[in-house]
């Protein structure tokens, strides 16, 4: 091996072996790899946390004259692991606008006058096959799916209303459903002070009121 | 004196580690294998190029996911299409060996474009692990041998020498360190994850249907001491691959712990292609002398009589190739053809029916009443919903219940848990003992806050019952939740009483 192939084969070594101990302290100690494309080539999250609830998302989209439709690719969802579509998969919500944007653009139906995207929630238990639930549970299965409305969109996919999701919305729920929580709650008023901040004291403005010349009239 | 000859010893450690020469057999059956894994969800994808990675669809980049924007260009159609076909033909010439390195490298670049360009549903931990090891063999000798390369070599040599060629080892080395890091990583996340050594977490992953079919996993979701020993297990395996797998003594016991890792993914967590990545890189932990010893148990016990004729029928085909054909030329045609070949058959399959005849692409009516239900009548939560489930036994393994009963004996301590569903709110959870006809004999309470995953209600039988059948009831806000009925056999403890001493 050549001095200069070695030299170069030290290069990249060291390189990548820096670019994996970057990932894995990065990962550990938390630092530097937030929001960070890169980084999701070097940190190993496998397993990140699954919760107690399964979901779906659906879409309406509801016509001007009063119909509903069902917002699904007539040419065929796509599975890209299993039996579950891709819009599921979608859980920041980034694919959603262009996904129902792509469906309607090629499909025939009424005008429509809003998107609504509704988050259908089980627990995960119901996900276990009858009989297998039957010996675990000593019951049948009753399973009930919650709806929630999460979004409302243009025809176009552009957002018009959003909401939390339900697991976030169930979490505050039970947070906010305390009286002395409510109470302080109340008692606390969010303040944004446009009349006097520290950078206008600092340049001698006790008090500031916008310098027109005595047009202020109210 | 002794520090300087002390580190002169460790740098030529380190130079035997990474630049040591071996015949690539290791980076060679990678170079085979992991193509063929990494190949198959994109090729399952191929009728969906212009929907995921065209700008006729709805391709949602990784960085868009990162809150970025979109860095990387969408291209069009008639671009994204012939690109995704060149590609899927570098498969195959990395897996044949044809100008591997430059397959490898034409690999790298539109593999790692495709997968960055759909972040929902294309790129995941598995397409990463793809895309390094990609990386890796593109640097390194893994052409050299079992490759159309390394044939025309030899038949284009005077000598027609058959001596494998030797090449330094640090890209096989990188990969091994590679697996190292992952699995480092991967225990510090599941080190940081409390609820993955309560067993909760891998029963929810297993209850979960996001992969393929997972029965296995489905059986197995209900046993949690096994959940909560197989998550420690794990962990310790992982933490000590980096340490133990380069010993001689232990290496073979990492990476076949490593295998029945992977397979278990599979069986239990409906994950196919990322085992199957996960071991074929597992071949760069093959060095020369396990070849040589594989291959001589293998002539030993004429084994590799499988193998002659593919050998045989790959030989004649290559022989038959006049000797005037340009390997790079041949190498641009085939991808040339793979380019329009590939496009050709897209607009074939003609995904949004642009072709079909009006009505076929129409959105199906719902029922006004099914969609106004969906869309503005939110239920609350069942109280029994907030419950995974109410078990009775009498011993726990890591707090979860590790024997269900129907049966106890007198002086039995009876441990009544039940597993929670979070989110939940701050709770009064109460167990009642109930005899055969539904009398409450006892009534025993606690709270569970919202943070508990599971509360444990204990009962110690004494003399208070007789032998029968009961039932536990488990009550949350005035509901019966669950019941669970048991037998209590065998004689009360006599009362040890001593009527002499009674004084008061």
């Amino acid at each position: 091996m050549s001095r200069w192939k070695k030299l170069l084969a030290c290069t990249f070594i060291a390189t990548y072996l820096g670019f994996l101990s970057w990932g894995i302290v990065g990962h550990a100690l938390k630092v530097g790899i937030c929001g960070n494309t890169i980084s999701y080539f070097v940190v190993w999250d496998m397993f990140c946390g699954w919760n107690a609830w399964d979901n779906r998302t659906h879409i309406i989209a509801e016509g001007t004259n009063g119909e509903f439709y069902d917002v699904r690719e007539p040419w065929g969802e796509f599975h890209p692991f299993g039996h579950v579509a891709r819009i599921h998969y979608d859980d920041g919500k980034q694919l959603l606008p262009r996904h129902i944007n792509n469906i309607l653009k090629r499909t025939e139906h009424k005008d429509i006058a809003q998107v609504y995207v509704v988050e259908e929630v089980w627990p995960k238990q119901y996900n276990l096959p009858p009989k297998l639930f039957d010996h675990y549970f000593g019951r049948a299965p009753d399973k009930l799916s919650y709806f929630h409305l999460q979004t409302v969109c243009r025809d176009d996919g552009t957002l018009l209303r959003g909401y939390p999701n339900w697991y976030t919305q169930q979490t505050l729920n039970s947070i906010a459903d305390n009286p002395r929580l409510q109470q302080q709650t109340k008692q606390a008023t969010s303040f944004y002070n446009t009349l006097f901040t520290p950078s206008s004291s600092n340049s001698g403005d006790a008090m500031s009121y916008s310098n027109n010349s005595g047009l202020v009239t109210n | 004196m002794n520090r300087s000859s002390s580190a002169t010893s460790e740098a030529s450690l380190l130079n035997q580690f990474f630049f040591a020469e071996e015949v690539p057999f290791g980076a060679a059956l990678v170079r085979i294998a992991l193509p063929m894994a990494a190949a198959i969800p994109m090729v399952l994808r191929f009728p969906r190029v212009r929907e995921l990675y065209s700008t006729d669809g709805c391709a949602t980049q990784l960085f868009e996911l990162f809150g970025q924007g979109s860095v990387l260009p969408v291209l069009s159609p008639g671009l994204a299409i012939p690109l995704y076909g060149i590609m899927l033909v570098a498969f195959l010439c990395s897996i044949i060996g044809l100008r591997t390195r430059l397959s490898l490298a034409v690999l790298v670049v539109l593999y790692t474009y495709f997968n960055l360009l759909d972040g929902v549903s294309t790129i995941t931990k598995y397409s990463v692990i793809a895309t390094h090891m990609l990386l890796l063999l593109s640097v390194s000798n893994c052409g050299d041998i079992w490759s159309v390369d390394a044939w025309l070599k030899r038949h284009h040599s005077k000598t027609g020498a058959v001596i494998p060629p030797r090449s330094a080892v640090w890209p096989v080395r990188l990969m091994q360190l590679l697996f190292a890091a992952i699995y480092f990583g991967a225990a510090i996340t599941k080190i940081q994850t409390a609820a993955f050594f309560s067993g909760e977490q891998m029963r929810y992953w297993m209850l979960s249907n996001w992969n393929y079919e997972n029965p296995v996993g489905e059986v197995m979701a209900m046993w949690s001491p096994i959940l909560l020993i197989s998550a420690y297990l794990a962990v310790v395996w992982e933490i000590l691959f980096a340490f133990l797998v380069w010993q001689p003594r232990t290496r073979v016991l990492m990476l076949l712990v490593g295998a029945a890792f992977h397979f278990m993914t599979w069986l239990t967590l409906g994950l196919y292609v990322f085992p199957a990545i996960c071991l074929a890189c597992y071949f760069a932990f093959l060095t020369e002398s396990d070849f040589i010893r594989i291959r001589q148990f293998a002539r030993r016990y004429r084994m590799a009589a499988v193998l002659y004729w593919p050998v045989a029928a790959g030989a004649r085909l290559l022989n038959s190739v006049p000797r005037l054909v340009p390997a790079h030329a041949t190498w641009g045609c085939l991808l040339a053809v793979g380019a329009i070949g590939f496009a050709e058959v897209e607009r074939q399959l003609d995904l949004y029916g642009t072709n079909a005849p009006p009505g076929t692409m129409v959105l199906q009516v719902m029922d006004p009443i099914v969609a106004k239900t969906m869309i503005h009548k939110e239920q609350r939560v069942r109280q029994k919903d907030k419950f995974f489930n109410f078990e009775i036994g009498t011993s726990t393994i890591g707090g979860q219940l590790a024997n269900r009963k129907t049966e106890f004996e007198f002086g039995d301590l009876m441990i009544a848990q039940c597993n929670m569903n979070p989110p939940h709110e701050d709770m009064w959870v109460e167990c009642v003992l109930q005899d055969s006809e539904e009398r409450v004999i006892e009534r025993f309470g606690q709270f569970v806050t919202r943070e508990m995953l599971r509360a444990n209600f204990t009962y110690k039988f004494g003399t208070r019952l007789s032998a029968g059948d009961y039932t536990m009831v488990l009550k949350n806000a005035n509901q019966e939740l669950y019941h669970r009925d048991f037998k209590l056999t065998g004689e009360p403890p006599l009362m040890t009483t001593n009527q002499d001493l009674l004084t008061n």
